[in-house]
């Protein structure tokens, strides 16, 4: 068993009565095991997104027996990892009615919700808070970043489906009900404000120690400001003030790191890595502009943020439904005028499933090397869940039935690996739920449409 | 028409001001006109509407069935709810179109039933109570960011270049995930790292034996004055000073201490946001907005930046809200070359060429949509606008001109090269009427279009609903796409062939049969603009086509005849999306009154661009906000 040594971080700064003090990293994320000093590393939990569904015959095994040795073609570039993948089918998504004609609408902002957005007030954001912030809100105080949103694609596509709030075309995660998380597209400054302004990684340009105190000075500048609003700005005001706070305190954790690198450096040995550890992974930013390319170094990003223990949770969304082509597989037709086939056109399939097996090639590549990175006991993948999915079951259809998608990595041991569970009965809910079980996240009432945690699913 | 084209830009402003005394305050809560109005609206609506939804639409957009997440129960008992807006705008978009009751209902309106609902379902706008809307602070855009630094600091706007770029749409969202937070402070410290902002801290030499902090204190003074746009209180003084001594606890020098406070202006919320200069009167649920918030409103809208010293004087003498005043304003900044953020801000928006840029195009089909093209048409596009909007024309130019602007790369889209020459945009005058406007402009042609082909429907929407404002009912789900149908039997047929099969199935033919002919008439532009007259198959280009009413065309240049002709209906629709991106929020209930005054002025203006401009900006909504639900 795994004594969870978890520590809200609020409680540890009360504790020491003064707004300043530094809580020791040890004592907050990487539980030590029951019998001795081992340190035990965090579960991460990572998410990558791809729309429009897939082709069953194409991405399904045909039996749970066949899995490991004759995966399906979809799969292909996930075979050296396999046995550290679980596929689960029977999932089924959130019913769209009334929202019938927003089918792309609403894959994307249903996945991580498990639930639709609020009719009467469809033209604001108004959802429910989405699995991965929910998760962030558990453990994000515990690294520099709560969570990590990534994305290919500008989220700036405007199409009204059933007059729903455009934000809900390109968004997965929402920290509130009316909070859309905005993802980073752009590879160079997520590597600088991850890791600092520098190529090497895991090299930090030290922050200033005054800047946290001057936004602490800001903040308090700004109670007087709030008195004279009403109180529709001050919740604007508020979101605000929120979000100079986390900067405050990543600013107060990278300040925390280097203690502890100097430690290091003299010798006292970190608590939290292994001598065998893999040295942090090199991030080289393309120069061209080849989608394979570009979505590579993101997943590489991901790879170094849940290697480096500077976030718990990520998102990617590897493409948004808004027509996104790839001229790189030799046509430009755009992927959702491609999904239209009516299971007849067979070019208009082909295309699909090259689309499908690229997309899944990229996560492929990114589980593949977090399989690669030693970490305790085991692998970084080991240590981590990384689910690739989509919202909807059959593009051509805009089916919900059966969600596609794959989970890699055992979640520290909770996860039974190595299997294709071909008659599952739950729904995007219960999935979202027992991933978050599995990452440790206590679940105090259910995500969405969601019931029951699947006990199927855990090691 | 002829007429008002003659009068010179001088009188004009004494017409339009006259205009503005002229117009009637109807819409006062103590306003009998707008009394008898509601009262009437009252009655069209329990003995027409009301009966009419029961009898048609309830039974499956009621408390029971909500299909489509329409319950017009709960509409009929608060029908001027700006929240059931939306219904009411779907009810008429598929009344009209005879898309709803579907056919195979039993009880189904009869011609008549239907115009008669329509003319009174136009009233329910008088059920609405009048109100402003609130003016929730918003932070600055990304673009108006960089603007504002550049204006206040003389550093490159790129500065901002890693901020999310904001979605636009009816609800406009700026949020910022945690690693983007961060930005504001990393901007901060960038732009104070700057050699111009270094300068001009080394350059503050306060004499031997001068109390630091006291200069410190001007310093801060005047530069919260100018950042957060309006007077600065003790408070926000305080608390720079403090940032000031921590600074100077810290060793660091006095320019450098007067850099940090400068940081810390530029990740205040007063500075991020605009703020209200005091507080007001709790008491009242509407006020005016005071004079230093219409400053930054009016010039964030017109300029996307800071307000000039002449909007600040303005402000402090107190003048700023005189509609007279306003208009003048409006007039200055239109002259000055940072009205084209208007263009960049809502023109593109508007026309729907944000997403130019990156747009996919098959490169081995169109190796022309280089990163130049892009630019060149979007500049035209841009340059247009603000031609329309400078020369103060009608709005009908948007869709009837002589003249548009090309380079060199650009005209060989338009067979012009041979004229037109060199990367340099100008205006050119245009002989074939084909073109001119944006109807017959490759930006828009190219925008709308799939990578590989054109798609009459896209284009029919977009006119339907950019130009015209009018609401397109979604299609029902369910319905095969293009792409969708038997490969074998549309072999050989042409695009629009293809296309016309939506005719022949009833579902789809009450509304492809008022789209798809605008579509079919831009035929003879491809996907990225230029003139053919065979489609992809080889096929002769059939661009004729009826609209509603009997109008018929042959050309792209008829076309735009007979939707210049609907000149009313592209001035309101304009005016409406100007005045939503003006007032950041989605028009409600209320705001429909608003634009029913400002049109009356505006038309007998005859729909001038600078007349939609400054009636928006002297408007209800805009001068006025809520405070209280």
């Amino acid at each position: 068993m795994i004594k969870n040594t978890l520590i809200d971080r609020r409680t540890c700064l009360k504790a020491a009565g003064a707004s300043l003090a530094l809580p020791l990293m040890e004592t907050m994320g990487w539980a030590e095991t029951a019998k001795g000093k081992e340190v035990k590393p965090p579960v991460r939990l990572g998410f990558m997104y791809m729309p429009h569904g897939v082709l069953q015959s194409e991405f399904w095994p045909t039996t749970p027996e066949g899995f490991l040795n004759s995966p399906p073609p979809a799969l292909e570039s996930l075979r050296p990892v396999l046995d550290q993948c679980l596929m689960m089918k029977g999932i089924s998504g959130v019913p769209i009615s009334p929202f019938n004609g927003a089918p792309h609408a609403l894959e994307l902002s249903t996945w991580l919700t498990a639930i639709l957005p609020d009719a009467p007030t469809r033209n604001r954001v108004n959802i429910a808070i989405s699995a991965d912030q929910i998760m962030a809100n558990y453990v994000g105080g515990l690294t520099s970043l709560p969570s990590l949103e990534l994305a290919t694609m500008p989220q700036t596509h405007k199409e009204n489906q059933e007059g729903l709030h455009e934000a809900y075309y390109s968004h997965c995660s929402y920290r509130s009900p009316t909070q859309a998380v905005p993802a980073e597209t752009n590879p160079r400054s997520v590597l600088n404000r991850l890791f600092g302004k520098s190529d090497k990684p895991g090299e930090i340009v030290p922050p200033d120690p005054l800047d946290r105190k001057m936004l602490d000075l800001v903040i308090g500048g700004a109670r007087d400001l709030r008195k004279t609003l009403p109180q529709n700005d001050q919740h604007k005001l508020d979101e605000y003030l929120d979000s100079v706070r986390a900067v405050e305190r990543r600013i107060a954790s990278i300040e925390m790191r280097q203690k502890e690198a100097a430690l290091e450096k003299a010798g006292v040995r970190s608590s939290k890595r292994h001598a065998a550890d893999s040295p942090p992974i090199e991030i080289k930013i393309p120069d061209g502009d080849k989608r394979s390319e570009y979505m590579q170094v993101m997943c590489d990003l991901n790879v170094l943020a849940f290697q480096t223990d500077t976030t718990r949770v990520s998102t990617y969304i590897g493409s948004t439904p808004n027509g996104v082509s790839y001229p790189e597989l030799g046509f430009t037709d755009a992927h959702h005028s491609q999904t239209h086939h009516n299971h007849k056109d067979e070019e208009k399939m082909r295309k699909v499933a090259a689309i499908t097996k690229f997309n899944i090639d990229q996560y492929a590549y990114m589980v593949n090397k977090m399989s690669q990175l030693r970490e305790g006991d085991g692998t970084l993948l080991d240590n981590c869940i990384m689910m690739w999915g989509s919202g909807l079951e059959d593009g051509a259809k805009h089916s919900r039935e059966n969600l596609p998608f794959i989970i890699a990595g055992k979640g520290g041991g909770s996860i039974n690996t190595g299997r294709f569970l071909d008659k599952t009965k739950g729904n995007q809910g219960d999935l979202l739920m027992t991933l978050l079980a599995c990452a440790g996240v206590p679940i105090d009432r259910p995500i969405g449409i969601g019931t029951k945690e699947m006990s199927e699913m855990k090691g | 028409m002829t007429y008002f084209r003659k009068i010179r830009p001088a009188l004009l402003v004494a017409i339009t001001a006259a205009l503005g005394l002229l117009q009637p305050v109807s819409g006062q809560d103590d306003d009998p006109e707008f009394a008898a109005l509601q009262a009437d609206a009252q009655k069209s609506f329990k003995e027409g509407v009301g009966p009419f939804v029961k009898k048609y639409c309830t039974q499956c957009h009621g408390s029971k069935r909500k299909k489509s997440g329409l319950n017009f129960d709960a509409a009929l008992k608060n029908p001027g709810n700006p929240v059931y807006r939306k219904h009411w705008k779907q009810a008429v978009a598929s009344v009209k179109a005879f898309d709803m009751p579907p056919d195979d209902e039993d009880a189904i309106p009869t011609d008549g039933e239907r115009e008669q609902f329509l003319e009174w379902i136009a009233k329910i706008k008088f059920l609405s109570t009048k109100d402003p809307g609130p003016f929730v602070i918003r932070r600055l855009t990304k673009v108006e960011y960089g603007n504002t630094l550049e204006d206040l600091f003389g550093v490159d706007p790129k500065l901002t270049a890693d901020l999310p770029d904001e979605v636009f749409g009816q609800g406009y969202l700026n949020n910022l995930s945690s690693l983007q937070s961060e930005l504001f402070l990393e901007i901060a410290s960038e732009v104070v790292a700057q050699p111009e902002v270094q300068k001009m801290l080394s350059r503050e030499k306060p004499a031997k034996g001068a109390d630091l902090r006291e200069e410190a204190k001007k310093f801060a003074r005047s530069l919260a004055r100018k950042s957060f746009r309006r007077p600065v209180s003790d408070a926000d003084v305080e608390v720079l000073l403090q940032v000031f001594d921590l600074a100077r606890k810290n060793e660091l020098d006095y320019p450098g201490a007067l850099g940090l406070m400068t940081k810390a202006v530029l990740v205040s919320p007063q500075f991020l946001f605009i703020t209200p200069a005091k507080e007001v009167a709790s008491d009242k649920k509407i006020v005016p907005l005071d004079d230093f918030q219409l400053a930054s409103r009016l010039s964030y809208l017109m300029w996307s930046t800071v307000p000039d010293p002449e909007l600040m004087k303005l402000a402090e003498s107190g003048k700023l809200h005189e509609p007279a005043v306003l208009k003048s304003q409006v007039q200055r900044m239109i002259a000055d070359p940072r009205s084209r953020a208007l263009f960049d801000g809502f023109g593109a928006q508007w026309l729907g060429l944000n997403e130019l840029e990156t747009k996919t195009f098959d490169p081995d089909k169109f190796p022309q949509m280089t990163s130049e093209m892009r630019a060149a048409m979007y500049d035209e596009a841009r340059l247009f606008f603000e031609s329309i909007m400078r020369e103060n024309k009608s709005v009908v130019s948007f869709i009837e001109s002589d003249y548009t602007f090309l380079n060199g790369t650009l005209a060989a889209l338009y067979g012009m090269e041979k004229e037109v020459s060199g990367s340099e945009m100008r205006r050119v005058s245009l002989k074939d009427r084909n073109r001119g406007g944006v109807l017959g402009m490759p930006a828009i042609l190219a925008a709308t279009s799939f990578p590989n082909r054109t798609s009459p429907v896209i284009r029919g929407v977009w006119v339907l609903e950019q130009i015209l404002g009018e609401e397109v009912p979604p299609a029902p789900a369910n319905v095969p796409p293009l792409e969708k149908q038997d490969q074998k039997t549309v072999a050989n047929m042409t695009l629009r062939q293809r296309t016309e099969l939506h005719l022949s199935n009833p579902t789809c033919a009450n509304c492809h049969k008022v789209l798809d002919p605008i579509g079919f008439g831009l035929e003879n532009f491809d996907a990225i603009g230029r003139w053919r007259d065979q489609d992809d198959t080889g096929g002769a280009i059939d661009a004729a086509g009826e609209l509603p009413g009997g109008k018929t065309f042959e050309t792209p240049r008829e076309l735009k005849a007979i939707i210049a002709e609907r000149e009313s209906e592209l001035a309101r629709n304009l005016t409406e999306k100007l005045l939503a991106y003006a007032l950041c929020r989605p028009l409600e209930g209320y705001d429909e009154i608003v634009v029913d005054h400002l049109m009356e002025t505006i038309a007998k203006d005859d729909y001038r661009m600078q007349t939609v401009i400054s009636e928006i900006v002297t408007s209800y909504p805009f001068t006025q906000r809520r405070i209280k639900n």
